[in-house]
């Protein structure tokens, strides 16, 4: 899918361990504004890449302290792509847009606002790709191209989401 | 290594404003509650939430304003929020918050807009 020869790599490997999603979003920023993404995309960046790792670490690694998340950080083609791998099996089944209605009235649970937040943020989203090493999250948030280090692009925050493919293997979800 | 909140809580011109100090996050929960428990806080009508511009506010900690926002609807409160960064507005406008509270720039703003 991507020009795998254009490609300039950040990986990091975290603990399950809830609160090292912040090492992952405050490493996210500083990839995101080497390369030019303005100030407002890369706090759109950070919370999408905190909630990724929160569910891998909650749900993916189902909690157990000796898993691990792998972030990756790519730069390809004038867009900011990470990936999130965590040890499970993938989301058996994504769930629909929170009704904050519902919430306040306590009939449905107040939490489960992660995934929503994702998609609403990055411009493309994939789930539930199944590699020999785990599940990925793949995020995509577009940027400028510009020089590594000039940190004044800037592209607006996206638009509607349209959901591409709900569920199953691949399941890919975008902004257009 | 989530940080500690602290939460003050100050009567103003009938108004009880919750100062929220450091990240929320699902751990902020018994701060919250203890807060909105306080006597300063507990039967008032209007309660300003007053968040930490820099804060890192995640899912986790907005389900336990949501958790906040369901019991000031049942007290019929009313609730103001400020302090929050521009992103974290958008988020709360994306998230519906604000359709329960109103969002303010400023302390003063609040105070003027909910007395």
């Amino acid at each position: 899918m991507f020009d795998e020869t254009n490609t300039r790599r950040v990986e990091m490997v975290l603990p399950n361990r809830i609160g090292y999603e912040r090492i992952a979003m405050e490493c996210s920023a500083s990839f995101a504004r080497f390369w030019g993404t303005g100030s407002e995309r890369v706090e759109d960046l950070k919370t999408a890449v905190a909630e990724a790792c929160l569910n891998a670490m909650e749900h993916g690694n189902r909690g157990r302290p000796e898993a691990q998340v792998v972030v990756t950080l790519d730069r390809v083609n004038g867009a900011i792509v990470v990936q999130v791998k965590d040890e499970g099996t993938g989301i058996p089944e994504i769930p629909p847009d929170p009704d904050i209605e519902r919430k306040i009235q306590e009939l449905e649970p107040a939490r489960g606002l992660g995934l929503f937040l994702i998609r609403h943020l990055m411009d493309q989203v994939e789930l539930n790709e199944i590699t020999e090493q785990g599940h990925v999250v793949r995020m995509v948030i577009r940027a400028e191209n510009q020089q590594p280090g000039s940190g004044s692009g800037r592209v607006p925050a996206g638009g509607t989401l349209q959901r591409k493919e709900q569920r199953g293997n691949g399941g890919r979800l975008g902004n257009g | 290594m989530d940080e500690q909140n602290q939460i003050s809580v100050e009567k103003r011109s009938g108004l009880s404003i919750l100062d929220i100090q450091g990240d929320v996050t699902s751990a902020s929960e018994p701060f919250f509650s203890e807060a909105y428990n306080h006597p300063d806080a507990d039967g008032s009508g209007k309660i300003l939430l007053k968040f930490d511009e820099n804060a890192y506010i995640n899912s986790g900690g907005i389900a336990v304003l949501i958790q906040l926002l369901a019991e000031t609807r049942r007290k019929n409160q009313k609730v103001g929020i400020t302090g929050l960064s521009e992103h974290f507005k958008k988020i709360f406008n994306m998230v519906g918050i604000s359709r329960f509270a109103d969002i303010y720039a400023s302390t003063e703003e609040a105070l003027q807009a909910m007395e």
